[in-house]
């Protein structure tokens, strides 16, 4: 099994063994607590935030309403610039366009920046198998590419990645430096990485990025990064591929303003990341650098069907993280146990669009509906709804395990039988009152191993308050 | 039937799209909120960009006039105690400096650019961005690959927000292939979740202000 | 002035009921005591908020309707949880988008719709309880109390005017405790950890007492708390706003 295959389906055991590994535990009390206090410090700072927000929100809500139209008009544009815009219905439609770009201009390396896209598609293994190195070249995509993994955080990919393992990682990769250097300083793993990537920035004829936004105005691409990895795999190489998905797309300059002004803020905490590039065609004839070729692979994968079904708000998504850096589950378990590209509340949704609820319908169960990521969500998707709307279709395909089907016919059986319920509950919870009351509770019961092998169960008072009500005012 | 047909094609049976609203859309312009931080004038507005720069770990000098831009490059570059060297583009501007015993030399970047200078056509007050256009007298690699990367901004180029910026951009006809914002120096924080600056693109940034 | 004496319902939610009438009481107490008139309709068993969370829509709207029509007539509804308060105000609306008639039903339903604390201080105008309970306190902030309702300040203000009481905010009060209703036995691994987490910080912030305005959580922390041993006891809010703290804590064993 390749490292891109879902394991989405096995989501139970994959929480086990991430609970059970120090290193992703470690990671996770670090981080998650660091992007929360400081997008609160960035959303404290400004107080037009929310109607930011609300912006944003209505520009994305404008842009899927008229997507048919958007995608014509960018895509005329990105022609007038010289570029070339290939349209793809599936992963593999995609990266055999890659494959095809490679193939003719005699591509024996590319250069990556990051693009979650290219997770889903699963391009690093795809252009392996067919002869052609790919380079991540983000940091942390670097050290995930090392190491043969996925990333576990959209914009931190290498979050579960403790130092000690890095160190050995450089130590066991980087063999041409001599085995026992000092690497104790932080800076020293950065400078190193550092080092060998700028050569590798030379040496790729063709770089493939992702694109934050894509401008219907101006038919640009825009690429948001901190590290500047980014710029380098587009401006030094001979072609220029840009992988985007068709909801990438918004109106004028003005609006992609009005997403920049949250999108970092929500992600990191800062005001603006580092890089902003709005890139549109190939080098003109007087440039001196810049790629020969501009070519954007626009995929589908699934998104034309969101569109106009209750998933649909999903394709507003920036991909700035903030959703998982607020969400309980994701800093219990960490990425790589929702088993696919996406995790956290926003994979949750996309998961089961993306590859089906048959192979990500636990991920939108995984939640106490606790509505954190919505609250920070800069582009207001309400995931907890969506989350609701993939359990009623796992209800109404039947695919809600046999045992809590049953267990809620039961219960729905008495709760829409008031007179039989009040007898019911009388009866239970007299008898769970005398047994448990000495003690207050309970260390096991029947039926309820998961909330016992970890918890006490705490025992009724005894009576139920409608009887006892019943008894005082005689009843109604 | 191509991709690009069936994809369009499922697009549209949730409509078409209304071509108007889309036009009416563009000629909307800026109506989206606008934040009190990016809507400053006057000496305010530089102080802000300055200060802004700086909370993005961007140093910041003020020179009084283009002609005092080769000694301060100069007192910099020794400051910093780096070699009296430095590459630009082919900046009309630069060119017509006297550079004295600075050695400049023109081109794209190469793997190793201890000092790069290019020329900003804006500054965005909002968050100390600097708006760089590329093309033949400012090559994009000399923003990427310099250790450490030096831009001159002219004071009065410092514009508030994205507002103003987007509109004076369209104003002064600028359509590069790239326009690269820029606000402050190249950082990751992938080893270790610890935030260390010059991850892939320059160490350090130092933005000349020339009033 | 004391406010005018109004038509109230109560809807006690189904966990109150069952595991602590106690609860019931002490909110029957508060809003007598606000000048109300307090009725419990005896044809209400549970929100529905177990199904519709589980997807399984029929049912929900199934036994939303019964609720709907139990608690017509009344001036206003009041639940001591912000989960099923939530339910009713937020849910109800969304189950009937597609049958007007229920649709405006559930609506109405909805407007008159309260969480008990926010409903003394915000719509009673009660600043004040006439209570003591010596203790040092930590209020956790239930989910749907807190973002569906924006319940925050109310018990915390009222808390401040029980006699004795010290309030010890914990780190991280507004994040979930693991309960989640179905969520901590469908995922008890994660909700473990949640929980592990949540009793950290109750103790971290030197409580003997954890407050909350949710029985579900509540018994979860208490659970929680007692298999691991803490003297920490746990209460919903409205026991100690009532000063009815001589019943046993939740789980905690009669002498």
């Amino acid at each position: 099994m390749t490292a891109h295959e879902p394991k989405s389906r096995f989501f139970k055991a994959n929480v086990k063994a991430a609970l059970a590994d120090a290193n992703i535990q470690h990671a996770m009390r670090s981080t998650g607590p660091n992007f929360v206090g400081k997008r609160a410090k960035a959303r404290d700072a400004m107080p037009e935030f929310d109607a930011l927000r609300d912006r944003a929100r209505d520009v994305k809500n404008h842009v899927l309403a008229n997507l048919p139209l958007y995608l014509e008009r960018y895509e005329a544009k990105v022609r007038d610039a010289g570029g070339h815009v290939h349209w793809c219905e599936t992963p593999d439609q995609a990266n055999r366009k890659v494959l095809e770009i490679c193939r003719r201009v005699n591509a024996k390396k590319v250069n990556k920046g990051k693009t979650m896209v290219s997770e889903e598609t699963g391009l690093n293994d795809f252009l392996s198998e067919n002869g052609i190195t790919p380079v991540e070249t983000d940091l942390g995509e670097y050290i995930i590419q090392l190491r043969g993994e996925t990333p576990s955080h959209i914009i931190a990919p290498a979050v579960h990645v403790t130092v000690p393992e890095i160190d050995k990682l450089f130590r066991d990769t980087h063999t041409h430096l001599p085995r026992d250097r000092d690497l104790t300083e932080l800076s020293s793993m950065l400078a190193e990485a550092r080092t060998i990537l700028r050569q590798k920035y030379f040496e790729a004829e063709v770089g493939v990025t992702g694109a934050n936004m894509l401008i219907a105005e101006t038919g640009q691409s825009v690429i948001v990064t901190n590290e500047g990895n980014g710029d380098l795999s587009q401006s030094l190489p001979r072609v220029h591929i840009v992988l985007a998905t068709l909801e990438k797309i918004v109106p004028t300059l003005d609006d992609a303003a009005t997403v920049l002004r949250v999108l970092a803020r929500s992600a990191t905490g800062q005001e603006m990341s580092v890089y902003t590039t709005f890139s549109s065609g190939p080098r003109r004839a007087e440039d001196p650098d810049g790629p020969e070729e501009y070519h954007v692979i626009l995929l589908d994968n699934g998104r034309s069907n969101m569109v106009g079904s209750e998933f649909e708000e999903m394709l507003r998504c920036i991909r700035c993280g903030a959703c998982m850096n607020h969400c309980p589950v994701y800093q219990a378990v960490g990425g790589h146990a929702y088993g696919w590209v996406y995790p956290g509340p926003m994979g949750a949704v996309l998961t089961p669009s993306l590859i089906g609820v048959e192979e990500g319908g636990q991920l939108p169960n995984a939640s106490t509906f606790c509505g954190r990521c919505e609250e920070v969500c800069p582009m207001r998707i309400p995931l907890p709804r969506m989350m609701r709307s993939w359990r009623a279709k796992e209800f109404e395909k039947r695919l809600t395990p046999t045992a809590a089907r049953y267990g809620l016919g039961v219960w729905a059986f008495f709760a829409a039988r008031p007179g039989l319920y009040r007898a019911a509950t009388r009866a239970a919870m007299a008898v769970l009152g005398r047994l448990g009351r000495a003690k207050g509770g309970f260390a096991a019961l029947p039926l309820a191993g998961g909330w016992t092998a970890h918890r006490d169960f705490p025992a009724p008072e005894g009576g139920t308050f409608m009887a006892q009500w019943a008894a005082k005012r005689g009843g109604r | 039937m191509s991709g690009r047909e069936a994809i369009l094609q499922r697009l549209r049976r949730h409509g078409a799209g209304d071509p108007a609203a889309v036009d009416a859309w563009a000629a909307a312009g800026p109506v989206g909120p606008r934040p009190r931080q990016g809507a400053l004038d006057g000496p305010a507005r530089i102080e802000h960009f300055i200060e802004k720069a700086k909370v993005a770990d961007a140093t910041v000098s003020r020179i009084a006039g283009v002609e005092a831009l080769p000694a301060a490059m100069a007192a910099e570059l020794r400051a910093r105690n780096l070699p009296a060297t430095l590459r630009t583009g082919s900046d009309p501007m630069l060119r017509a400096l006297d550079w004295g015993s600075l050695d400049r030399s023109e081109g794209v970047g190469r793997v190793e650019e201890p000092a790069t200078l290019s020329r900003a056509e804006f500054g965005l007050a909002e968050t100390g961005t600097l708006a760089l256009a590329s093309g033949p007298d400012n090559p994009v690699t000399l923003t990427f690959l310099g250790e450490t990367h030096f831009v001159a901004l002219r004071t009065e180029d410092v514009k508030a927000g994205f507002e103003d910026f987007w509109a004076a951009w369209r104003e002064r006809g600028l359509t590069p292939r790239t326009l690269n914002m820029v606000t402050g120096p190249s950082r990751s924080a992938d080893i270790g979740q610890t935030l260390q600056l010059g991850a892939h693109g320059p160490v350090a940034l130092h933005i000349f202000l020339i009033d | 002035m004391s406010p005018h004496p109004r038509r109230v319902a109560l809807f006690v939610t189904c966990l109150v009921d069952m595991f602590r009438p106690s609860v019931g009481f002490a909110a029957l107490k508060l809003l007598e005591d606000a000048g109300c008139v307090v009725e419990a309709p005896a044809a209400q068993t549970c929100c529905g908020q177990p199904a519709w969370n589980s997807g399984d829509r029929e049912t929900s709207r199934r036994i939303a309707r019964q609720v709907i029509e139990s608690f017509e007539g009344y001036a206003h509804v009041v639940a001591p949880s912000g989960s099923c308060a939530a339910t009713i105000v937020k849910d109800y609306p969304a189950m009937f988008a597609d049958e007007p008639l229920w649709r405006a039903r559930a609506e109405a339903l909805a407007g008159r719709t309260h969480e008990i604390v926010s409903f003394l201080t915000d719509v009673l105008g009660v600043s004040r309880v006439d209570a003591s309970c010596a203790a040092t306190a930590t209020y956790h902030d239930s989910c749907s109390g807190l973002r569906a309702l924006g319940v925050k300040a109310q018990p915390r203000a009222l808390l401040a005017t029980v006699a004795g009481l010290t309030l010890s905010e914990m780190k991280d009060s507004e994040v979930c405790c693991g309960f989640g209703g179905t969520f901590c036995v469908k995922y008890p691994d994660i909700s473990n950890k949640m929980v592990e987490d949540k009793a950290a910080h109750i103790e971290g912030a030197g409580a003997d007492l954890v407050l909350a305005g949710d029985l579900g959580c509540l018994m979860n922390m208490a659970g929680k708390l007692s298999r691991t041993g803490k003297p920490v006891k746990a209460r919903h809010v409205v026991e100690v706003l009532a000063g009815m703290t001589d019943t046993p804590a939740i789980g905690e064993g009669k002498p």
